[in-house]
């Protein structure tokens, strides 16, 4: 069984994660750039930041034999702080033209404020210009409504819903992306948003076109190793291997690909680790060369 | 409060210094409180600790000598604070002067992960049921639901209940039912009407 996990911010993981990840089948991943919890004071934090997810982050994965995909955007939260939020829209028609971006995210609603919307919409547009597919985070907080907005914004905007992959789905909100021609994400975490049960229900239910699962670890209580656990649990509740195979695999594969940035026939097979390799002179070793 | 000088910079270092005050309760005489009840009635101090009391004396002091100054200072000592006196700071806000520009802060406090400084916008503070707008009451309120915050705990919350936030507290429930979820026991507190 290839597994891809297509939400996951290593940036907050050890490397215990990454080979734990490894170990467990995880051959891609994707970061998408999001809030750091702390909130951000200068425009330069995300520079660095975005560096760090195309530098350092995707060498990091490597040395673990897993291939490091990233998305670029404005998050909804820091979306909100108009010290910044122009100055960082700015900066991103450079990022997305960079290798192994494979989408614009995370964007979409927070609070469901103006200034949300607004940064919203002008990363939509920089998808559209940019060949990008978008990831939409749908909000904590009236979680139905933020999904049902963030879909009517996309169609008023006339951006091919086949390109938008709307995550953090419930039970609630997977019918409604599911009558879109969006795709669906499903974060399943140790105590909120999904767990492998209700998931594992969910794909009985609606089956599996256009179904992601993903483990949106971060620096919260959270689990890397999500989306191998859920595989586990759809297998004991009787689902075929084909249909989960198409969940972990085929599905984000196919979605991202869409970026002309993630090229299919080679991200089957693991990547060779050489571990002497270094980046600008640091090396993941700690002295053991 | 000599050492709160004029300066933004002095301010925030003063405001810094007040962690000597110590994070013991202040723990107001009941005449105290009778006081503070004759100023604002719906204040409420049990949770308020020393250093807090301190920031808040140096702000209103530092507003009272220098009111030009007043909005930077207040602003440096938030945006440079460290959680403790970003606590203080938003506990404090319904003795300051200039609601209306510190706003934008209180409200962007709400969106933090650190629960004790969501509590202390949230929790026993009059700011937000005086002056957020309804949206942002609301997500206050949504939030608290989120983070098992007692609604009880929201100062105002009843004279601010509005049709949006029951239909918000409504949609919180039937998505926490069909996760298999409890609801919270005292949701009713968000609806103007019991569903």
């Amino acid at each position: 069984m290839k597994i891809f996990d297509p939400h996951v911010h290593m940036t907050s993981r050890t490397t215990d994660d990454y080979e734990a990840m490894a170990a467990a089948g995880i051959l891609a991943i994707v970061e998408p750039a999001f809030w750091l919890g702390q909130p951000r004071t200068f425009v330069g934090s995300f520079i660095d930041y975005f560096n760090s997810l195309l530098g350092w982050e995707r060498f990091r994965a490597s040395q673990f034999g897993i291939r490091h995909f990233c998305t670029i955007g404005l998050n909804p939260k820091e979306a909100n702080n108009p010290k910044l939020a122009d100055d960082v829209l700015a900066l991103l028609p450079r990022y997305l033209d960079k290798g192994g971006v494979v989408a614009v995210g995370e964007i979409g609603f927070d609070d469901q404020t103006d200034a949300e919307e607004a940064c919203f919409a002008k990363q939509i547009e920089l998808a559209r210009a940019h060949g990008l597919p978008i990831l939409i985070h749908t909000p904590h907080r009236d979680k139905k409504r933020g999904t049902i907005r963030s879909i009517e914004l996309v169609r008023s905007m006339k951006f091919p819903e086949e390109r938008v992959l709307v995550d953090h789905n419930n039970e609630e909100t997977l019918p409604i992306v599911l009558e879109s021609a969006c795709w669906a994400g499903h974060t399943i975490y140790p105590n909120t948003k999904m767990d492998e049960h209700r998931m594992a229900a969910l794909v009985k239910k609606y089956g599996s076109d256009r179904i992601i699962v993903n483990s949106a670890a971060d620096w919260g209580i959270s689990d890397p190793l999500k989306v191998p656990k859920t595989i586990t649990v759809m297998r004991q509740q009787g689902i075929d291997e084909d249909t989960i195979q198409k969940i972990v695999w085929t599905n984000p594969v196919t979605f991202f690909a869409q970026s002309g940035k993630l090229d299919v026939s080679e991200i089957d097979a693991r990547p060779e680790i050489d571990r002497k390799l270094q980046y600008a002179t640091n090396s993941v070793l700690r002295g053991e060369r | 409060m000599q050492a709160a000088g004029g300066s933004a910079d002095a301010v925030a270092a003063a405001y810094t210094t007040a962690r000597r005050l110590g994070r013991a309760l202040l723990n107001l005489s009941a005449a105290e409180k009778g006081d503070v009840e004759r100023l604002q009635s719906d204040l409420q101090f049990d949770r308020w600790t020393l250093e807090d009391a301190g920031r808040a004396a140096l702000l209103m002091a530092s507003a009272a000598a220098h009111p030009d100054g007043f909005l930077r200072a207040a602003t440096e000592c938030y945006d440079r604070g460290d959680s403790a006196e970003q606590e203080s700071w938003l506990k404090s806000t319904p003795l300051l002067p200039e609601p209306e520009q510190l706003l934008p802060i209180v409200i962007d406090a709400c969106r933090t992960n650190i629960l004790p400084l969501f509590e202390a916008v949230a929790c026993e503070n009059p700011f937000p049921a005086r002056h957020f707008p309804e949206r942002n009451f609301n997500q206050m309120v949504l939030k608290a639901l989120f983070n098992q915050v007692a609604l009880s705990r929201i100062a105002g919350l009843a004279g601010r209940r509005n049709a949006d936030l029951t239909r918000m507290a409504a949609d919180y429930a039937s998505e926490r039912r069909a996760a298999g979820r409890t609801v919270p026991s005292d949701i009713g507190l968000a609806m103007t009407e019991t569903p």
